[in-house]
């Protein structure tokens, strides 16, 4: 008797119901029309202002969505398997290291450069990934942090040898024959990607290695006791989460047509886990939140602060001319308050508020 | 005929720590329930650990003797691979994913299985623990700590393991709940055939559900028999079920 009642229970669960097939196509119009809004500058012929639109250009929407891939796949690494890696600039730095020697060097067209970024990011992955065959905890931490340092000093290396003080140069990115010219362009390349990378990590969270590696992030001695082999299928996340990672990296040098060494500081990869923090830790929504209000924000703020333009004294002095410190004491400030009042980010804040309005409803 | 494990002078040390096993000798025949007994610190866990192949993980190293299970020698082979030989762990704390579903912890047990029979041994265990079914779609970390408990046992027979290793099944539990679920044991011992070696703190019941027991101090097996004559050795009344020497002081 239970059984018949909890499978239809779980039935229910799965078949989604018609509000969200309108939520769906709600996003969907808004995500399609997103670019044009931004482009054009204007809503059903009505003009907004800078203002309106929160000072958010195209531009940053294709950089979050890029930066999107590596907050994705450090939550992968530590919501999910229960790793911590400092090194996720570092793959960044082997995607575009890859991309260079095989897009600007060897000339291979952009789509396989994509594909050979993903391969060496995995490799690079798997080899910083050894120590955690050995060491657990904070020396891990460390031993990524180490990583991070190695492939900078190599990126800067190979930057000098073979180009110099500006950078290394990257060819436009074309698909056959459509060159991803304009932001526009870049936009619908880049979404339809990182909802597949999105809907990819998601799916592989309910596969049997999925679970394991849950699992594994749970109690790595229940883990093993249940035959899990918990030295290989932690490898596998690291050389996975670097594989998307380095991708990320591939796609942020061809945005940028040109990338120094400088790129890929510690704060490059303090970054994601900042991201990581305020989206809330574990949950792949809670990724991407991070990393729209870390691309955003900093927009927003210097939207506001232009506003503010004409005040004087000390106002003006905190608000236009210490603009960058005041955008990094808010982020700072930001993560601190999210770890002592909601260690669980934005995603659990909304999963919480959820509950209690699903609660309140059924009450009143 | 083999037995289903064997350990054969087995020793056993800790880095820093020094000797934990000494020479210990035991044989679980195959279908046998075997108790092993002993109090704290006296080497049951590290025997466990021994046999399971997660005494490195424990900084824990062994330094003589043998360990076969059916006539195999396992000496050195990770818990892992174990696992899919046929030896199903119960680790001592129950360690459920408490963020996983019930369901979902089974299908972490099961994802040695192929893939076609993975439904049918869910729900041979969801037969035997009727509880678990009725929390399928529960995370782990709600349930009490008997449920748990069935749980971890669950997602150990989900397998259909040959020998069963479980490590202080009544730590923390109400003594019926105890009670219930060690009746469930011993009838998967019967219905499956497998062996099972139980490490238990309270050795009454232990001593009721096994067919033999041994003693464990030291490290050193200081005796042995059937269940019956290890319940009625002084040493055993004394120590171990509070019964007051005969004509000792009242």
């Amino acid at each position: 008797m239970t059984a018949t009642v909890l499978r239809s229970g779980a039935l229910r669960a799965a078949a989604p119901s018609p509000w969200r097939w309108l939520w769906l196509a709600l996003a969907a119009a808004v995500l399609l029309y997103l670019p044009i809004l931004l482009t054009e500058r204007q809503i059903f012929g009505f003009r907004l202002s800078n203002m309106m639109l929160l000072n958010i250009g195209l531009s940053q929407v294709n950089l979050m969505l890029i930066t999107m891939l590596g907050a994705l796949s450090l939550n992968y690494l530590t919501g999910s398997a229960g790793l911590i890696s400092i090194g996720h600039a570092a793959f960044y730095a082997v995607g575009a290291m890859t991309a260079a020697i095989t897009g600007s060097q060897w000339g291979w067209p952009f789509p396989l450069v994509l594909i050979a970024a993903g391969l060496g990011g995995a490799l690079a992955g798997l080899l910083a990934g050894l120590p955690s065959l050995r060491v657990r905890g904070l020396y891990f931490v460390l031993s990524t942090f180490a990583v991070h340092y190695l492939v900078v000093f190599a990126f800067m290396e190979y930057q000098f040898k073979f180009f110099d003080v500006v950078g290394v140069p990257y060819k436009n990115a074309t698909l056959g024959s459509w060159t991803l010219s304009t932001p526009m362009r870049w936009y619908f390349f880049l979404l339809p990607l990182v909802i597949f990378i999105y809907w990819l990590l998601r799916n592989s969270l309910r596969t049997r290695e999925g679970r394991a590696m849950q699992a594994m992030r749970d109690h790595e001695l229940a883990a093993t006791a249940n035959g899990i082999d918990v030295r290989f299928l932690r490898l596998k996340a690291f050389a996975f989460s670097s594989a998307i990672a380095a991708m990320g990296g591939a796609l942020y040098a061809y945005y940028l047509s040109n990338v120094t060494s400088e790129f890929f500081g510690i704060q490059f990869a303090i970054q994601f886990i900042a991201m990581i923090i305020i989206g809330g830790m574990g949950s792949l929504p809670g990724a991407v939140v991070g990393a729209a209000v870390w691309l955003l924000l900093p927009s927003i703020i210097t939207g506001l602060t232009a506003q503010a333009g004409d005040t004087t004294g000390l106002l003006r002095s905190v608000l236009v001319d210490h603009k960058p410190q005041l955008v990094q004491a808010i982020f700072g400030m930001l993560v601190i308050v999210l770890l002592i009042f909601a260690p669980w980010g934005i995603a659990g804040m909304a999963t919480r508020l959820k509950a209690r309005l699903t609660a309140w409803w059924s009450r009143s | 005929m083999s037995h289903a494990l064997e350990l054969r002078d087995l020793s056993v040390r800790y880095a820093r720590k020094g000797f934990a096993l000494d020479g210990v000798n035991l044989t679980i025949p195959k279908g046998g329930v075997v108790a092993l007994l002993g109090a704290n610190g006296a080497g049951k866990t590290t025997m466990i650990r021994a046999i399971s192949g997660l005494l490195p993980l424990h900084n824990g190293q062994i330094t003589g003797g043998s360990i076969a299970m059916d006539g195999q020698s396992i000496l050195g082979l990770p818990s892992h691979k174990l696992v899919r030989m046929g030896m199903g762990q119960v680790p001592e704390g129950r360690l459920v994913f408490k963020q996983l579903t019930v369901e979902e912890n089974l299908r972490v047990g099961a994802a040695v299985l192929p893939k076609s029979t993975e439904k049918e041994r869910m729900d041979a265990v969801y037969e035997l623990f009727p509880r678990l079914q009725e929390r399928r779609s529960q995370a782990a970390g709600w349930l009490s700590g008997g449920e748990q408990q069935m749980l971890a046992l669950g997602r150990a027979l989900v397998t259909r393991p040959r020998l069963l290793l479980v490590d202080e099944l009544s730590l923390g539990l109400a003594p019926l709940i105890v009670r219930a679920i060690y009746k469930q044991l011993k009838l998967v011992g019967e219905t499956l055939g497998a062996s099972i070696l139980v490490v238990e703190q309270n050795a009454r019941l232990a001593l009721d559900f096994a067919t033999t027991a041994y003693v464990l101090e030291r490290g050193r097996i200081t005796l042995s028999g059937s269940a019956q004559d290890v319940a009625n050795s002084d040493l055993v009344r004394e120590s171990y079920l509070g019964v007051a020497k005969e004509g000792g002081a009242a």
